[in-house]
């Protein structure tokens, strides 16, 4: 390993984690949001579902970038509250990839076979049982694949943290390049830790799938 | 409690910069995307070939440059190639298309996958060569099966150019932080360039589109987006 790398392994290493914290907590949000998002779209709630779409529609058309800009820039200037780099990169990713997921979600609830629904309907069960007992364990096994293609790419997406300032492993790597340059040992060892990091979280999703996964 | 004031006057004022940060988008997305349909297209094509060798480069190529977030690959042509002296605009479009690329490869790779074998061998059967029959007769119906796909990759790299602001290149995101730090008027500005990506990346894939019979291949299209 390049001395470079080796001199500032500690401080590396903190990067890495705050990588891994920030998936990890973006990964539990940005569930819980997609799968709210996503089930009030599939039922189509009055207004909520408007609402949802909306805001599924601007953040997917909006880049990650900006949607951190407007998080850590824009919104506290509207709404008058301090926020630090680090939770502004957690709510941005939270609603971005909130969003995409709402989408996966909502696909796989739609891929249940309505004939299951009305039997399950038939048997007594209301709507709120069936969509909890019925459809939606089912929906999560087939969506295993492209819900695990977000994580990834949530995953390499938090090096855009980075540009709001949040030292995770690109910031780290940047801070440590600014004051020894060594661009091509120090990126070099990032693109390979992502490149890890990524393919490992591809491989779980893959195992579940392979596990739990139903084809549709 | 809402003190803020909302005053869209100065965002009007830049509206010469933001023009022209969007012209920069627009010139950065359509060359990374003319390349990365090449690159997708030629890899894509190697990933769906009968030879394992080039099977093996392809998946190669690809798992490494979509695994790398493009941040990176655009840090690598910027600062590790720092040497070759690359214009910042180079540098962006080398990351945005090796990194798009791998994702178009996948695509292609699965829609030359879902023509129906018997379309090749009757092609061949007719007299053409295996280049002809992939031209005349793979190519299109696979084009016609991907073409949702293209459109989301498309909209999602013209949202991925973004990231070249970091590296320099004055597109629609460096403008806005170019604005909002004469003007402070950090809500407005933010809020509009948003609403020029969502106009832009709308455009693109419904021009992507217009491809003949992708919208019937839409309702039966099952590739995961990227």
């Amino acid at each position: 390993m390049p001395d470079v790398i080796l001199q500032n392994l500690p401080f590396l290493l903190h990067g890495l984690w705050t990588t891994i914290d920030l998936s990890l907590w973006t990964i539990l949000g940005g569930t819980l949001l997609g799968a709210a998002l996503g089930t009030i779209r599939f039922v189509r709630a009055p207004v909520l579902g408007t609402l949802s779409m909306l805001f599924i529609e601007f953040i997917r058309g909006t880049p990650l970038l900006v949607v951190l800009l407007i998080t850590y820039f824009a919104l506290p200037a509207l709404l008058g509250y301090r926020t630090t780099a680090y939770k502004a990169a957690l709510l941005g990713f939270v609603l971005f990839i909130g969003a995409y997921l709402a989408e996966d979600f909502r696909s796989g609830l739609r891929s249940v076979r309505p004939s299951l629904i009305q039997a399950a309907l038939a048997t007594g069960l209301n709507r709120w049982q069936v969509l909890r007992l019925i459809v939606a364990p089912q929906a999560m096994r087939s969506v295993i694949p492209s819900v695990f293609n977000q994580y990834v790419r949530l995953l390499k997406f938090t090096s855009v943290a980075s540009i709001i300032g949040v030292t995770e492993l690109t910031g780290a790597a940047l801070l440590v390049n600014a004051r020894q340059f060594h661009p091509i040992a120090i990126l070099t060892t990032i693109a390979i830790t992502y490149l890890v990091l990524c393919y490992g979280l591809s491989l779980v999703g893959r195992a579940l799938y392979a596990h739990f996964g139903v084809k549709t | 409690m809402m003190t803020y004031q909302f005053d869209w006057g100065p965002i009007w004022d830049a509206r010469g910069l933001i023009a022209q940060g969007l012209l920069m988008t627009i010139a950065v997305s359509a060359v990374s995307l003319a390349i990365s349909i090449v690159i997708g297209l030629v890899v894509g094509s190697g990933g769906a070939s009968n030879s394992r060798a080039a099977r093996t480069v392809s998946a190669l190529f690809v798992e490494t440059m979509r695994n790398v977030p493009l941040l990176i690959h655009m840090y690598v042509w910027y600062m590790a190639f720092a040497f070759l002296r690359l214009p910042a605009f180079t540098c962006a479009v080398l990351g945005l298309s090796l990194y798009s690329g791998a994702y178009v490869a996948e695509v292609v790779r699965a829609g030359i996958g879902a023509v129906r074998r018997g379309q090749m061998q009757a092609a061949l059967a007719t007299g053409l060569t295996r280049l002809q029959a992939m031209r005349l007769v793979v190519y299109p119906q696979a084009l016609r099966i991907i073409a949702p796909s293209l459109a989301s990759l498309f909209s999602q790299l013209i949202k991925d150019s973004s990231l070249a602001s970091v590296i320099a290149v004055s597109e629609l995101t460096y403008a806005a932080g170019a604005i909002e730090g004469q003007t402070f008027r950090t809500f407005e500005v933010y809020i509009a360039i948003s609403i020029l990506y969502l106009i832009l990346v709308t455009a693109a894939s419904q021009i992507v589109m217009l491809v003949p019979g992708a919208r019937n291949e839409a309702a039966s299209a099952s590739f995961a987006d990227a």
